[in-house]
């Protein structure tokens, strides 16, 4: 730019671009300061007219305007970049100051830095972007040339990804809910605890859980620490393990997965609450000779532990889980039924809420008779995946032209 | 024992890769050797999937094969469409890296695995990842470069070019990355964007090479300032990386899996 042009003078460039995004920012800012908090959301039918309304508008002021300057700027690159730049600032603000309500009333929360997605600023600025990206991709598709189809599918794309997820988030109902074996539940929560009637009820017929062995591993006996001067610090039990274990040497004579103390020993047995017991030697560096029961214990039974000496215990850590899943029968008001098992990643949708394996009774861990499903119906959903699939092609258009060919 | 078997396709994998590299002015004998040296951890995992009756997805030294088998391959790939060499060894030596560490730390094995992250959208997620962060890293040497050229010596065009063209391929499999992580979190947890500090921080690195990308679009003779945004766009990056964990907002995080004993 070795030419100056007096800066509020048309073409506008950088310098207007950057002015008019912390204008907006800070009016954005002032409203937030001002203005009462709501957590008012946009939601059916009102969203849709609302966005029908604002495409409408967009679409009718290109063609109308089209050839004016000020057309020109608002799909120009030097807005994009200054709002891109101001909505990387907000983002950046959200990446570093935890995100979450509090009654506390600072600068923080006065400004809505801890709620940054439902704040002015926020809004204001992805109003804009959606604007210039509107502009700029309506002008390479009218006239469309074949050539640009990359630049289309992946500009419209991130459009319908923030016009859909944006208006969407007031439609998007994610609520959870407890079902218990043989039991039929009806009833759903949210973060609130506010309860829900749902349009469908679900029996809990089993829930299984697989946990991985439980894990070896040293404590310091005063404060029950984990030692962990060398890695690992903690080492899978298996039947016969032989291990290092920090500087002792370990090796485990027996192991059951569910047992139950009796006398001086453990046995192998299914009671409801059996816990995981190991019989374990271990070879101090002094070549003192240990040997003793270790177990983790359960919701019902003590867990026990191997004093190596005054100052570390060898422990055996509760079980984690593997995968777990509840084998559920759903009810629809229309009278039908449709069975299903439920795990971590792979949902089922019934009557157009989405069922998820969420979480069980940890304190139960593998006896857990109660298993927490989270519900959703985000009926946007399709479109926001209409708009992904479309910047995926754009991606790999991108991929596959590269920078040479558009240049040159 | 069903790794024992590993040591061999350690030992063939890089020997075939050690030929390539000695042979790389041979185009037809180096990518017959990687072709083949990548056909053997392939034929590795194919040997795991029968005998364990599953998908070796589970475990973490299960998902680095996968790494092993898919770096060669994309950088296969990227190469016949780039030619650059030196991506393509850059790819079979993160790979090899991958087998020594499987075979170094058989322990791992068995670790446990979160039941969240037992999906078949964790390998293409973060072997694409994996590739974007390459890629930009490359573009940031580049723009280092750039940069020093242009204090001290007189900016060679080539430099800006090859930085263009490296962030358009890391910028594409960083799309790629955060929507294939989108589609995930769609399945795993019922929404595909949380604000989570780990995608707020990714997103923030798109948005900055979204900066870079449109200013040499509309300036394509201005480089300095291209060149800033392109040194700094990668500080964000390794926020995005390494130091998330660190920032007041990582306490809610999903992405951070280190365990409480």
């Amino acid at each position: 730019m070795s030419i100056k042009k007096p800066i509020w003078q048309h073409p506008f460039g950088y310098a207007e671009s950057f002015i008019i995004s912390f204008g907006i920012l800070s009016v954005g800012f002032i409203l937030e300061f001002i203005l009462p908090k709501t957590q008012s959301t946009l939601v059916f039918p009102l969203n849709l007219i609302l966005g029908i309304s604002f495409f409408v508008l967009l679409v009718v002021s290109h063609f109308l305007f089209r050839k004016t300057k000020i057309h020109s700027f608002l799909s120009g690159i030097p807005l994009t970049i200054a709002l891109v730049s101001s909505l990387s600032f907000l983002v950046i603000l959200m990446g570093i100051l935890p995100q979450v309500s509090s009654h506390k009333t600072g600068l923080i929360q006065q400004l809505g830095l801890n709620q940054m997605t439902s704040s002015y600023p926020f809004l204001m600025i992805n109003v804009l972007l959606l604007i210039v990206l509107a502009f700029v991709s309506l002008r390479k598709t009218f006239p469309f040339k074949l050539k640009n189809w990359g630049f289309v599918c992946s500009h419209w794309g991130l459009w319908i990804v923030i016009f859909a997820g944006g208006l969407g988030s007031g439609d998007l109902r994610r609520l959870k809910m407890d079902v218990y074996e043989n039991k039929i539940e009806l009833q759903s929560y949210d973060e609130n605890k506010k309860l829900y009637e749902m349009p469908l009820a679900i029996k809990l017929k089993d829930f299984l859980i697989d946990e991985f062995n439980p894990k070896l591993a040293i404590v310091e006996n005063e404060t029950g620490k984990l030692y962990e001067a060398q890695k690992p610090s903690m080492i899978m039990i298996e039947k016969g393990l032989h291990c290092d274990l920090q500087s002792w040497k370990i090796q485990v004579e027996e192991f059951y997965v569910a047992s139950g103390r009796a006398g001086d020993r453990y046995y192998q047995l299914a009671d409801f609450g059996a816990a995981p017991a190991a019989k374990v030697q271990a070879i101090s560096p002094q070549n003192d000779t240990l040997q003793g029961w270790i177990s983790c214990g359960s919701f019902n039974r003590p867990h026990e532990s191997l004093k190596l000496n005054d100052q570390f215990s060898l422990v055996m850590t509760v079980p984690e889980p593997k995968r777990f899943s509840s084998v559920v029968t759903f009810y629809t008001p229309d009278g039908k039924k449709q069975d299903a098992t439920l795990e971590v990643n792979k949902p089922v949708t019934v009557n157009g809420w989405k069922i998820y394996q969420l979480s069980y009774d940890d304190k139960m861990g593998r006896y857990s008779n109660k298993s927490i499903l989270e519900v959703v119906r985000d009926p946007w959903q399709p479109y926001v995946y209409l708009g992904i699939f479309m910047m995926m092609i754009g991606a790999v258009y991108m991929f596959w032209k590269g920078r040479e060919t558009i240049r040159e | 024992m069903i790794w024992s078997n590993f040591i061999l396709v350690l030992l063939s994998s890089s020997l075939l890769w050690l030929l390539a590299l000695i042979l790389y002015k041979k185009e037809f004998l180096k990518r017959l050797f990687i072709v083949l040296g990548t056909v053997c951890i392939g034929a590795f995992i194919a040997f795991l999937w029968v005998k364990l009756e599953r998908p070796p997805l589970r475990t973490l030294g299960e998902t680095r094969l996968w790494y092993a088998f898919f770096l060669p391959a994309i950088g296969m790939i990227t190469y016949m469409r780039w030619r650059y060499n030196w991506m393509l060894f850059y790819s079979l030596g993160l790979s090899l890296l991958f087998l020594v560490i499987n075979y170094m730390h058989p322990e791992n094995f068995s670790k446990t695995l979160m039941p969240a992250l037992q999906s078949p959208w964790f390998v293409p997620h973060v072997v694409v990842y994996i590739f974007a962060y390459a890629f930009l890293a490359a573009s940031s040497l580049v723009a280092v470069r750039g940069l020093y050229q242009h204090y001290y010596q007189k900016l060679d065009r080539k430099v800006m070019l090859m930085a263009d063209n490296l962030v358009y391929l890391g910028f594409a499999f960083l799309s790629l990355g955060l929507l294939f992580g989108a589609l995930w979190a769609k399945e795993a947890w019922g929404h595909y964007w949380t604000w989570d500090p780990k995608e707020t921080w990714a997103l923030i690195t798109w948005l900055g090479y979204l900066i870079y990308i449109h200013r040499r679009h509309h300036m394509p003779n201005v480089s300095k300032s291209s060149l800033w945004i392109l040194a700094l766009a990668f500080v964000i990056l390794l926020v995005c990386w390494f130091g998330v964990n660190y920032l007041p907002s990582a306490q809610f995080s999903v992405h951070t899996y280190s365990q409480a004993p």
